[in-house]
């Protein structure tokens, strides 16, 4: 079968035609949209229609209300302004460290050392960064007040919600951009050089624009990660810096009006659906095919002059420094008795951990553990479908999938509450709501992680082996599915930390029968425990680091020479 | 075919897992608890010693518990809403989420621990305190506040934390103070909230959510239950409690029984067992710092020691219920911004 755009031209009928002679895709097509209205499309469209509907018929008077208030619309403003500036750093910190990781010949184990500081902030439970954040910069921080003597010093505001979140979110820049970065061939510089171009225009000229999509990309996943976070906000905002998510969550659990919150939910739909459709069709259509399987002999890279390449370690080395003192704060904070007040050394919060966490950590790993494979196969296979296949209904697939990412969690997490707590289909209490909501919330990422291997790959592989005889089904088999495995794991590792770290849906979610380690740190925060919850969050940060680590050794036994390994994708 | 195999995973795990659900068979009881685990749960294990019915629970804050009760209304999860500050259970009132019933004590319990219409019935009181970090006093050469105008010094500048009345009980039981300190003269009340507000470093999600930073010194002082406040303490942080002598209000903690409850009639058992002294005898015993709602049980000593000789007003629930979402949306307009 030939490439996708190459079939684009066909009318519908012959669209429709090619659907029914391949079975195989037409019944996985059927399953697959089943799936996607069952768990997007009907819990989004029953909250609609309560939120716009009053006893039956069409009001739009609380929508315009809402829209009405200054203080939401200047909420609005500030959720973009957020967004964008997490995007802006968070793109630029992460293509620094993904370029120092890639292109500066570092050791295997510098590389190492900052893949396992940056993937800290992604596999952290909520909060966490924040807490840490008070700690150190509050007023009587460990490093405004002990360390530098400032006293008074503000924390809350845009300035440290910026800070926080782009620690938080950069990860995801740095692993889309290296998995990029580390696909360009570097002959292709070695050509640009050979032909006497300076360093500097090789980056520009070279390096840089076959980068853009893996920007754009990474942009679109900061933004739309700060656009969905309300931790992050409801602890280091403050009241004079509202943004959106934070205000649906406190109009529906503090004001009770949940259809206010989701109107302010809904409004959030807007900017996140006009970027990824700028993303869509603006950078989608810039096509890089760095994957050609003619490559020859990696040669050395000569992009950095050895002055730079200092430079930009030290900066790196730096940033993960702030990062890990953060964790050891944590860890710090999870063994003495009361931080700030009694530092003995007591193991007393792990000892409630192991008693009564053990319920909550068991279903964690329960749900965590289901979750992965079908996160995994859920986000290769419509990658690979909306990427490689031509059927009816191929762009609609991609944008219905991608909106319970786009949606702030609260309002996920009150949808599914809403629709499956009735019959036809009652699935609150079970741990399937819980699965689905991770699965289809965190998919997105893995399925992104498909299409943007996908499309770095020649066409011409796959043609060279239909044109050996091989059927669609043994091409997928033997060709495309050992390079898109890395994308499976990607779509894995993220429903697995997801499951492990997310709160903001799952609150609503859980119940008597299963639980989450994330709601216990919540409600030990609530109670007062900080230690126990640092414990947890320690917990947590081990398990996940486990776990990834085991993928990713498996996956370095396994992959394809050529393939991206797993850390290189976890984020994209 | 390994594609086909693929396939079916997710499908059987599904079937799996749509069975999973199902309850055992011996009498339980499943609640949604507004009080913290850590007190909560050494009360259902004594409930469960007394009674052999075991109840399943859940903790959630105030406002997350009450938008699951009315999400579920139609296919209720749970019996029982046990604890929170009662104007939570007011609010249900209006969304029609409860079932009236009056437990044994009910007659026993003084008008203002119990609904008109049995909808809730009191099971503790907790009043409001300020709170203030001793170092910090000591530092600014100040004693710990005992009047509302002493927080207004601008020696506090920046440096109290107090609870965002759009999700906090405790901010709204904090506001009703005022009002009623101020002759329920509103403008009065707001005028002084917004000098108040001057001082206020952040207004937390959680009512307990400045005590740790109150506790840290990162804030100055702070205005929180008195459950909170001791925890703070007994956690081993250096804090002064005091009482405005104007006056501080007090809230009532509440137990309700859910509309279409599965198990009503085990839900009424621990509502029975809750309202009477067989449970509130066991504040004292777990350190669970709330005033016992039914007359016969005693204060713990030392709490009673620490609230002797302050003056402590319940608020009008019946005015507060009838005015609250005017006052908090005037809250949220004028003073929060």
């Amino acid at each position: 079968m030939p490439d996708a755009t190459a079939v684009a031209a066909l009318n519908p009928s012959d669209r429709l035609r090619r659907m029914l002679r391949d079975p195989l895709l037409l019944s996985i097509l059927i399953i697959l949209w089943a799936l996607l209205f069952l768990f997007i499309a009907y819990p989004l469209v029953s909250l609609l229609v309560r939120t716009f509907t009053d006893e039956g018929k069409l009001s739009l008077a609380g929508v315009l209300s809402i829209l009405g208030d200054p203080v939401q619309r200047q909420a609005l403003w500030n959720s973009l302004l957020l967004g964008g500036l997490v995007g802006l750093c968070g793109t630029v910190l992460g293509f620094l460290f993904a370029f120092t990781a890639v292109r500066t010949n570092l050791s295997k184990g510098w590389v190492l050392f900052l893949d396992a500081a940056i993937i800290l902030p992604l596999i952290s439970p909520p909060f966490t960064t924040a807490i840490a954040m008070i700690f150190s910069f509050g007023p009587r921080g460990l490093i405004t007040y002990d360390l530098l003597g400032i006293s008074g010093f503000s924390i809350y505001g845009l300035h440290s919600t910026l800070f926080s979140e782009t620690i938080t979110f950069f990860p995801i820049a740095y692993l889309t951009l290296k998995a990029i970065l580390s696909g360009i061939d570097p002959t292709v510089e070695d050509m640009a050089f050979s032909l006497g171009s300076s360093r500097w225009r090789v980056f520009r000229t070279v390096t840089l624009p076959l980068t853009v999509p893996g920007i754009a990309n990474a942009f679109l996943l900061l933004f739309a990660a700060s656009l969905a976070d309300f931790a992050t906000p409801l602890i280091l905002a403050g009241n004079s810096f509202p943004i959106l998510p934070t205000q649906a969550y406190l109009q529906i659990t503090g004001l009770f009006d949940l259809k206010g919150g989701a109107v302010l939910s809904f409004v959030l739909l807007v900017p996140a659906f006009a970027v990824f459709l700028l993303q869509r069709f603006w950078v989608g259509r810039k096509y890089y095919v760095t994957i050609t399987g003619k490559v020859g002999a990696r040669t050395e890279i000569k992009s950095v002059p050895p002055w730079m390449r200092c430079v930009l370690l030290v900066v790196c080395l730096l940033i993960s420094a702030s990062i890990l003192y953060f964790y050891a704060l944590l860890f710090y904070a999870s063994i003495v008795k009361a931080f700030g007040a009694d530092f003995t050394i007591t193991w007393r919060h792990y000892h409630v951990v192991f008693s009564e966490g053990l319920q909550a950590i068991r279903d964690t790993l329960i749900i965590a553990g289901i979750g992965m494979p079908l996160g995994g196969i859920y986000s290769v296979v419509v990658g690979y479908l909306v990427c490689k296949k031509e059927f009816i209904s191929r762009q609609t697939m991609e944008i219905v999938s991608m909106i319970n990412y786009s949606l702030p969690g609260t309002i996920v997490g009150i949808a599914y509450l809403l629709v499956f707590n009735d019959p036809p289909i009652m699935l609150t209490g079970t741990a399937i709501i819980i699965i689905a909501c991770y699965v289809f919330r965190y998919g997105p990422t893995g399925i992104r992680t498909t299409v943007a291997i996908l499309q770095q790959i020649d066409p011409s592989i796959e043609e060279a082996s239909f044109s050996l005889g091989a059927s669609s089904g043994t091409t997928f088999r033997r060709v495309t599915l050992p390079l898109i495995l890395p994308a499976f794991f990607a779509g894995l590792g993220v429903v697995f930390i997801r499951s492990m770290t997310a709160i903001s849906a799952t609150i609503f979610l859980i119940s008597i029968n299963w639980t989450l380690i994330t709601v216990r740190i919540l409600e030990k925060m609530t109670e007062l425990e900080l230690g126990v919850a640092a414990a947890f969050s320690i917990l947590v940060v081990l398990i996940v680091f486990i776990v990834i680590g085991a993928i990713s050794l498996f996956l370095r036994l396994f992959r394809q020479p050529g393939a991206p390994d797993m850390a290189n994708i976890l984020g994209g | 075919m390994r594609r086909w195999g693929l396939c079916f995973v997710p499908v059987l795990l599904l079937a799996l897992f749509l069975t999973a659900g199902a309850a055992p068979a011996q009498q339980t009881l499943n609640a949604y608890s507004i009080w913290p685990e850590n007190w909560a749960r050494p009360m259902f294990t004594e409930f469960e010693k007394a009674t052999g019915i075991k109840v399943n629970f859940i903790r959630f804050s105030s406002g997350e518990a009450l938008a699951r009760i009315i999400a579920e209304k139609n296919n209720p999860r749970v019996d029982v809403l046990f604890g929170g500050p009662v104007e939570t259970h007011i609010a249900g009132i209006k969304e029609d989420v409860f079932e009236p019933y009056k437990p044994p004590a009910f007659a026993e319990l003084a008008p203002r621990f119990r609904d008109s219409q049995a909808y809730w019935v009191g099971i503790a009181d907790d009043p409001l305190v300020f709170m203030s970090n001793n170092k910090f006093l000591k530092e600014k050469g100040l004693t710990p506040p005992t009047s509302w105008n002493d927080l207004l010094n601008p020696a506090y500048k920046g440096m109290i934390q107090m609870a965002d009345a759009r999700t906090s009980g405790t901010a709204v039981t904090r506001i009703f103070s005022i009002i009623e300190v101020n002759g329920r003269d509103e403008n009065k009340a707001f005028d002084y909230m917004k000098k108040l507000r001057q001082n206020v470093q952040v207004y937390t999600k959680s009512g307990g959510g400045g005590t740790i930073p109150v506790g840290l010194a990162q804030a100055g002082a702070g205005i929180f239950f008195i459950v909170d406040v001791l925890k703070t303490r007994q956690e081993g942080y250096d804090v002064a409690i005091s009482f405005p002598k104007e006056g501080i209000g007090t809230s009532v903690e509440a137990i309700a029984l859910l509309k279409g409850a599965k198990n009503a009639a085990v839900g009424k058992k621990l509502i029975d067992w809750a309202a009477s002294p067989a449970m509130q005898n066991f504040y004292a015993s777990y350190k669970i710092n709330f005033i016992p709602a039914h007359p016969k049980v005693k204060t713990e000593a030392s709490l009673a020691e620490i609230i002797k000789g302050a003056k402590i007003f319940p608020i009008d629930e019946e005015w507060a219920g009838q005015n609250r979402k005017r006052i908090v949306d005037r809250w949220i307009k004028e003073v929060l911004p």
